[in-house]
């Protein structure tokens, strides 16, 4: 036994000094009420039987003072904070993760997985020993601490209310070097994971975690695995008609029996496509929605249980896209006249499209077109807006040209690249072009043979080009279809529109999203209506991305939407797991905290104390220590 | 108990018995009064004043008792009969007729007027009842306040219309002193040579004993008749927690933890006081009737006429 608060000195100074006070003040004798009487030998009588007691009353005093006192040495000693030997040598640390992936937004266990971790974490909190240290952190796409290693339970259950569940996965390897790095040169170190044990391998670019000295402990949480979810949703337009779009959604049973289920797609706030489903055990069920219009900008999926059916997961049933915006680009063709070019432009009824001559070329104002397309001409100087270059020559050109080369051919493609998606250009037939030679920076995305790029986009000055290294003329791409789509592709990367583009991003992972230049800081909208600062890097506003919904972004008066799925089969097979196994070990169970015993002496000197004092108040009414 | 409080007690008990003693004896009261003295007279019929004898000889017509003949006694009270068989002078007595004296002896001790002094109020009202009754049967009335001596008194008196003198005797009595029956009614005796029936008001809270005052009237050859005056409330003081409780005559002082059982002791004391006076009555041939304030006073007074003793 050992005292944590007050030395044993003092305790001792201050029992006798209130020690003192207390028998002083029994020695004094209280005034009583004065009050008379008709015939006070009738009161004699009876006291006369009482002064036969007296010994036994002055022995009732006596104790009456040794009570006072015990409360007191009780009181000074609960001062003391006397903790036992055993505790200051056996502490033990715990790091306790809690898993607020998507999974645990499911309703198995009332009030849901989340509140059961909660509970679960509360209980260790309660049961931890004197000694004990615990760090709490919340486990998602990433790991954050809650607050400091203590061992402070109030402070603890404080922290453990400001756990929340995301619409993310969990980044378990993370979260495990986390807790190793915690548990560092820490003794008897615990990681003590609380979760539905969907978790994957504990292994990361890293390699394999190694848990070191701490022991690793699962709680499971969880009882029920019955889900049906979204399991893709992709919504793209068509590169050739932007007016319509097409969208696919998978949708899978997770679970164990055959549910029945209702799809709805709504665009803009209006369902668009309503059906039922039913879908047998672990069946993914792809639905593809073509030829699609109505919706100008949202697109939500939303799957509903049928009766007799059950979805424990919520937060798996919608999935939200937005549809890349319309821009009408302003384009300046300078050409002699080329109608394979002028044809390639008419397909994409939202361009507006300028053509003029290279004497009319108005280089001075070139800024007011979105996009300039040289056709067999090059300006002096490069112009300031996005240019596509049509067998370029002269010293304006972006590239510098090179040799002839006779019969080249894109005989390597960067198919990755955008202004080459869905284009079949192996085969094109060339009879005579340039070679390009691409600076640092730039991208050859056409090749012919003898590393001759014939085909190269890049950056000047801010503003991206592409440079075709022959005349349209000279070869037979006019008359393929992978020409419309060139021009188109192109057009889209330079205005920044995609017809790949990405409908949504996806819960967990960072998001980078292109802001205004100059801009270091953005407002991003949650889903939930709240709002966050987010740092801009590089260009993009950079955050990690939790939650599923709409967002919008704004910089200065500029606001950019998007949208975020969970779209993650792994956080949708919510059956729980039974083990957690790290490294092929498996964790060990709980055990070890005594819920409702705490190892502070204090409290239970202090409970004595109220125990005693009640029990005096009791006996003293009842006259049976007076 | 410190002096002041002591003073502010006794002053509050005497304009408690001021105040109350300007109604006590009103118009009602005295209806009251004529109502018992008409009940009296149907319960003591025939056995009115001409009925009443002394066992004093004297000129009466009655025989009472013999004795022997001493120089100087009417020879015609001789009785020549008993002369004659047992050749003995005899002089025959003959029971003396004559008005009955009745005293009202009233306890106006401290204790007596105790609290709001109704214990003394309601002696009071029993005193000016009886008193009236036997003013109407034209017995002769005499009232004497005692505490450990005599206080008052009202001179013997007849005739029902002197019953507001009695009133008036009775409303300028205080109470205030200490009981001590024995030493004041020896007082009394020496006083009154004219022996007759002593009624005897009192709370009977002696410290020196309830018993040597009406001692005193047996041996003194008056006939006792004692009007014990109870306050039920007294059994069953309300107290609680420590006290210093003090006697309101004597000032001795005790220190009590109250508790229930230390009342339920005292009331169990009390009733044993009560048990134990009237245990000496009925042993000592004392007409004795316990006047509990609980009972109203018209009650008790009828009780007291069948009870008996009071009017022979």
């Amino acid at each position: 036994m050992f005292f944590s608060g007050l030395a044993f000195a003092e305790l001792a100074s201050l029992f006798a000094v209130a020690g003192g006070v207390v028998v002083l003040l029994y020695i004094l004798k209280l005034r009583r009420r004065t009050v008379a009487v008709p015939f006070a030998p009738l009161w004699e009588r009876i006291l006369r039987d009482k002064d036969a007691t007296t010994l036994f009353s002055r022995l009732k005093r006596l104790l009456s003072l040794l009570l006072q006192l015990l409360l007191l040495a009780l009181l000074v000693f609960a001062l003391g904070d006397p903790r036992a030997v055993e505790t200051l040598l056996q502490g033990r640390t715990f790091v306790v993760l809690i898993d607020a992936s998507a999974s645990m937004q499911a309703t198995d266990v009332a009030p849901s997985r989340m509140g059961a971790a909660k509970e679960q974490a509360k209980k260790m909190i309660r049961g931890m020993g004197g000694a004990d240290r615990m760090l709490l952190a919340q486990m998602d796409a990433m790991v954050t601490p809650l607050g400091p290693m203590t061992g402070d339970t109030a402070d603890l259950e404080r922290m453990l209310d400001r756990v929340h569940v995301t619409d993310a996965r969990a980044d378990f390897p993370r979260a495990l070097r986390f807790a190793t790095d915690s548990l560092r040169g820490a003794s008897e170190g615990e990681v003590v994971v609380i979760s539905d044990g969907a978790l994957g391998e504990a292994r990361d670019a890293s390699g394999a975690v190694s848990m070191g000295a701490a022991k690793l402990v699962f709680v499971p949480i969880g009882n029920a695995a019955r889900n049906v979810a979204i399991t893709q949703f992709s919504v793209r337009r068509y590169p050739l008609d932007k007016s319509r779009y097409e969208v696919m959604i998978e949708v899978t049973n997770t679970g164990p029996e055959e549910e029945q289920i209702e799809l709805s797609l709504i665009g803009d706030g209006q369902v668009v496509d309503m059906t039922k489903l039913k879908l047998r055990p672990a069946e993914r069920l792809p639905r593809f929605y073509p030829n699609l219009s109505g919706a100008s900008r949202t697109l939500e999926a939303t799957l509903v249980p049928l009766e007799g059916s059950v979805d424990v997961l919520a937060a798996d049933n919608h999935a939200y896209a937005l549809l890349p915006e319309r821009q009408r680009a302003k384009v300046l063709v300078v050409t002699e006249g080329n109608t394979y070019l002028e044809a390639a432009l008419l397909l994409d009824e939202y361009l507006e499209v300028t053509e003029v001559t290279p004497k009319k070329y108005p280089e001075k104002s070139s800024e007011r077109w979105d996009v300039v397309v040289f056709d067999r001409v090059t300006p002096t100087e490069l112009p300031k807006a996005h240019a596509l270059f049509l067998d370029p020559r002269g010293p304006g050109a972006p590239v510098k040209v090179d040799v002839e080369l006779k019969q080249p051919g894109f005989d390597k493609i960067d198919r990755k690249h955008p202004i080459v998606r869905h284009t079949a250009l192996d085969d094109v037939n060339i009879a005579l072009g340039h070679k390009l030679i691409a600076e640092p920076g730039d991208k050859a995305v056409g090749v012919s043979e003898g590393a001759s790029p014939i085909l190269v986009a890049g950056t000047r000055k801010g503003y991206k080009f592409v440079a075709l290294g022959f005349d349209l003329r000279d070869s037979d791409l006019p008359l393929r279809i992978a020409w419309p789509l060139l021009v188109l592709n192109t057009v889209n990367w330079f205005t920044g529109e995609d017809s790949n583009y990405l409908s949504s991003f996806r819960t967990g992972d960072i998001w980078r999203i292109p802001v205004v230049a100059g801009a270091k800081e953005a407002i991003v909208k949650l889903p939930a209506g709240a709002t966050e600062r987010v740092p801009v890097h590089e260009g993009r506003a950079v955050l990690l991305g939790l939650y599923a919904g709409f967002y919008e972004l704004s910089v200065g008066d500029e606001k950019t939407p998007f949208a975020a799925n969970l779209i993650d089969e792994a956080e949708s097979a919510v059956a729980p797991m039974d083990k957690l196994l790290v490294g092929g070990k498996e964790a060990g169970q709980l055990g070890g905290f005594k819920v409702g015993v705490r190892r502070e002496i204090w409290i239970y000197v202090l409970l004595l104390v109220v125990l005693l004092t009640a029990l005096e108040w009791a006996t003293y009414h009842r006259r049976v220590t007076v | 108990m410190g002096l002041l409080d002591r003073v502010v007690a006794g002053w509050r008990a005497r304009s408690a018995v001021a105040q109350g003693d300007d109604e006590l004896f009103d118009d009602e009261f005295q209806r009251k009064l004529d109502y018992l003295a008409l009940i009296s007279r149907r319960v003591f019929a025939g056995r009115m004043r001409a009925d009443r004898r002394t066992k004093k000889s004297g000129s009466g017509i009655e025989f009472a008792d013999y004795r022997a003949y001493q120089p100087g006694d009417d020879f015609r009270y001789l009785d020549w009969n008993i002369y004659q068989r047992f050749d003995r002078l005899l002089v025959r007595l003959f029971e003396e007729e004559e008005d009955l004296a009745i005293y009202f002896i009233l306890d106006v001790s401290a204790s007596m007027g105790f609290g709001d002094a109704r214990k003394l109020r309601y002696a009071k009202k029993l005193c000016a009842a009886l008193a009236y009754v036997g003013l109407a049967n034209l017995d002769r009335v005499c009232i004497v306040t005692t505490t450990n001596q005599v206080l008052g008194r009202m001179p013997d008196t007849r005739g029902k219309a002197r019953i507001f003198k009695v009133f008036r005797f009775l409303k300028e009595t205080r109470p205030g002193g200490t009981t001590d029956l024995g030493e004041a009614l020896k007082v009394f005796v020496a006083q009154h040579k004219r022996r007759g029936l002593a009624v005897l008001v009192s709370d009977l809270y002696d410290p020196s004993g309830f018993e040597r005052g009406i001692n005193v009237l047996r041996y003194n050859k008056f006939d006792p008749f004692v009007v014990h005056v109870i306050d039920p409330a007294e059994g069953h003081p309300k107290l609680t927690g420590d006290v210093l409780v003090y006697d309101c005559e004597t000032g001795d002082e005790r220190e009590v933890t109250v508790t229930a059982k230390v009342l339920e002791r005292f009331a169990q004391a009390h009733l044993g006081y009560l048990h134990s006076i009237e245990r000496f009555a009925a042993t000592h041939q004392v007409p004795y009737i316990a006047a509990d304030m609980n009972i109203p006073f018209e009650e008790l007074i009828l009780r007291v006429f069948r009870r008996g003793g009071f009017l022979r």
